[in-house]
């Protein structure tokens, strides 16, 4: 993968009176990432993202996206040639067809995608001639990830892509997510789940208050700040509790389950044994791996659900 | 009981909370109540607008019969005489101040009543168009009557005539002189509610935010949304002709003038309604505001009844209304063939409409603060 960094962003502050909405951010996005800005509601991430796409001014610090200043009205002029933009919470015109919607927006643009290999590309040829408004809530959002496409983007932002989707749908944004990353195209996503981040991204920066608290892959930040892999004796109550803490004193119990860290790679096999050999009763054995939630909880001593902070 | 309170109380909430429907229940109703209640107000002064113009000059000065017709009609407290200069001419003097009622004494006219055939004449719109011309009329009739009788000391013989002449050529009915009007007000409402309706719409389903991540610029939407309108305008225009031609056999058509004002119209309004659009955040709010803007200058505009039989102060904020000079512009040049009164009136539109266009595109929040 080149190394060709696509979007620069230094010190990144942007102010609403007194309230600092991002508070010096940094960082830069490579050719061909799938990057994720992730955080809870507030945390500033559209409006890092706004002011990329030139929908915003910054209030201090620099911003380059494809080598462009976005405080730069000519620079403004290619940015927006050249980047895809999916606004959080967009919809288009409901009276439009898949097509004529697509058509619309493409007409924006000096070239671009062909329209009926876009509407192949987001699966949607059997609803091209659907009215937007009788489309499910997935299959719009399939449409608006078409409409950042049309011109043909260096760089595709992706604001909340998934957000009020149904698991269904939102497996099927991953994929088309998934597709783009294959063409090898940039794309920053920024998203509340977690879940969604850990999946699909190369790269991901932890968001929260307008600061930076994490940075790496996925995988980096699940080593670095996730914690360790736990057991989980479900419904084991105090009598398997009682039996596990002999060997492993960091056990606990919570809601009748116990939970097990796992330091070692004998630990799994001697916890499951010592399960064994006392017949203590349990319903299920699972083994968890820490994940970005963990990293998110252990970072804020918060929990991210539905994107508010719990 | 505890239920039906909940009800009450939500429904309540509700209504407090909308800001369409709060305008609908309260503001509008009020709105109507004040202008009508402005409009046909008579404790202003209740007199009809009558031009004079007296021909029979004698030494400089009106004639002494002359000057006893005028004096005549001056005490019937009925006409509010405004003197025409003699040396005006007439027909250029109706033309370009668009005067509806006018007498006019001519040259010769004291020494036509000793040999008893003198008249005068009166120049008004149809009564068709304008009801006041006909109550106009009787009195003018009645006050040569009289003058008659003080003259001769009996009646007959007939000292003076009237002879009343419309001021319009064709042999137009009510329909004609409505119809533009109706244009007028549809290309108003066409263009105030589409354009505000349109950008408000747009930018809560995120479609101008999305828009202006593209190259399309900020001028390049408005004059797309302001062509619209005008299409618009013109499918509606085409409509009512059609109508009143199959229906009502209207007479009425437009000419090159009319349309040029026409197409001026369906610059101006929209353009109007992109600088009102500026400071409406919701679908809600969006009717409320074109209603608030669209139906005084409907009622104050002579779209629907003449500028004359307001009060002077509403004939006032009239005149910075731009349906005024529509609606003026559109029967100068579809009833009274007036083309002069078409060309200034359109020209005053064009240029409202210009600076309407530039001010929205100076304001219209194409990106976020």
């Amino acid at each position: 993968m080149s190394k060709e960094a696509v979007i620069q962003v230094d010190s990144l502050v942007k102010k609403y009176g007194d309230l600092v909405a991002v508070n010096g951010v940094s960082f830069t996005v490579n050719r061909g990432e799938v990057f994720s800005f992730v955080g809870p509601n507030g945390a500033g991430k559209t409006t890092t993202v706004e002011i990329l796409v030139c929908l915003r001014d910054l209030t201090a610090g620099k911003a380059k996206v494809l080598g462009f200043d976005v405080s730069d009205r000519k620079g403004q002029q290619q940015i927006r040639k050249r980047v895809g933009v999916l606004p959080q919470d967009f919809n288009t015109f409901d009276l439009l067809t898949v097509k004529e919607n697509l058509s619309y927006y493409k007409k924006m643009y000096d070239g671009g995608m062909d329209i009926d290999e876009l509407i192949r590309l987001v699966d949607l040829e059997d609803k091209a001639k659907t009215l937007y408004k009788n489309l499910s809530g997935g299959l719009k959002k399939r449409l608006a990830i078409a409409i950042a496409l049309v011109n043909d983007p260096e760089v595709i932002f992706l604001d909340e892509p998934t957000t009020g989707l149904d698991p269904k749908a939102r497996r099927d944004v991953w994929d088309l997510i998934e597709g783009l990353r294959q063409q090898g195209k940039t794309i920053f996503l920024t998203t509340h789940y977690m879940d969604e981040a850990e999946v699909l991204s190369d790269r991901v920066i932890i968001i929260n208050y307008g600061k930076i608290i994490a940075d790496g892959t996925p995988s980096e930040l699940i080593l670095k700040h996730g914690g360790k892999t736990t057991l989980i004796v479900e419904e084991g109550g105090t009598e398997a509790h009682n039996v596990l803490r002999k060997k492993f004193p960091d056990s606990k119990i919570e809601n009748n389950d116990v939970l097990v860290p796992i330091n070692d790679k004998s630990d799994l096999p001697d916890a499951v044994m010592t399960l064994n050999d006392t017949k203590t009763k349990f319903a299920e054995l699972i083994v968890r791996r820490p994940n970005l939630e963990d990293v998110f909880l252990n970072l804020t001593g918060k929990k991210l659900v539905d994107g508010e902070l719990s | 009981m505890k239920r039906i309170l909940a009800i009450i109380g939500g429904a309540l909430r509700v209504w407090f909370r909308s800001k369409h429907t709060i305008f609908w229940t309260l503001a509008f109703p009020l709105l109507l109540m004040l202008l009508f209640g402005a409009i046909f107000s008579v404790s202003e002064d209740p007199r009809f607008d009558f031009y004079v113009q007296n021909q029979d000059i004698i030494d400089g000065v009106p004639s002494p019969l002359s000057d006893t017709f005028v004096s005549m009609l001056n005490e019937t407290g009925v006409l509010k005489l405004k003197m025409v200069d003699a040396a005006e001419n007439t027909a250029e003097y109706i033309d370009e101040k668009g005067i509806e009622m006018l007498l006019l004494i001519p040259e010769g006219f004291q020494q036509s009543c000793f040999t008893q055939n003198a008249s005068v004449v009166l120049k008004t719109v149809p009564p068709e168009v304008d009801t006041s011309a006909a109550t106009v009329r009787g009195v003018v009739e009645q006050i040569a009557e009289y003058f008659n009788t003080v003259t001769t000391g009996e009646t007959p013989p007939q000292v003076v005539t009237v002879q009343s002449e419309s001021l319009v050529s064709e042999n137009y009915r009510f329909i004609d002189f409505f119809v533009p009007g109706l244009i007028g007000m549809t290309l108003m409402t066409t263009g105030i509610f589409g354009a505000i309706g349109w950008n408000t719409r747009n930018r809560e389903l995120g479609i101008l935010k999305k828009l202006a991540t593209t190259p399309l610029s900020k001028l390049e939407w408005i004059i797309g949304v302001i062509l619209f309108e005008m299409v618009m305008c013109a499918i509606s225009t085409v409509v009512i002709l059609t109508v009143g031609i199959l229906v009502f056999d209207l007479r009425v058509l437009p000419n090159i003038y009319s349309i040029i004002l026409i197409a001026a119209g369906a610059i101006t309004f929209p353009g109007m309604g992109m600088v009102i659009a500026r400071f409406v955040k919701e679908t809600d709010s969006a009717d409320a505001a074109a209603n608030a803007v669209s139906f005084p200058m409907m009622f104050l505009s002579g779209s629907f009844f003449p500028l004359e039989m307001m009060p002077d102060f509403l004939r006032e904020i009239a005149k910075v209304l731009p349906l005024t000079y529509v609606n003026n512009g559109l029967r100068a040049s579809m009833v009274y063939g007036n083309a002069s009164s078409a060309l200034y009136n359109t020209a005053i539109v064009l240029v409202v409409g210009i600076v309407f266009i530039i001010i929205g595109s100076l304001i219209t929040n194409w990106r976020e603060d």
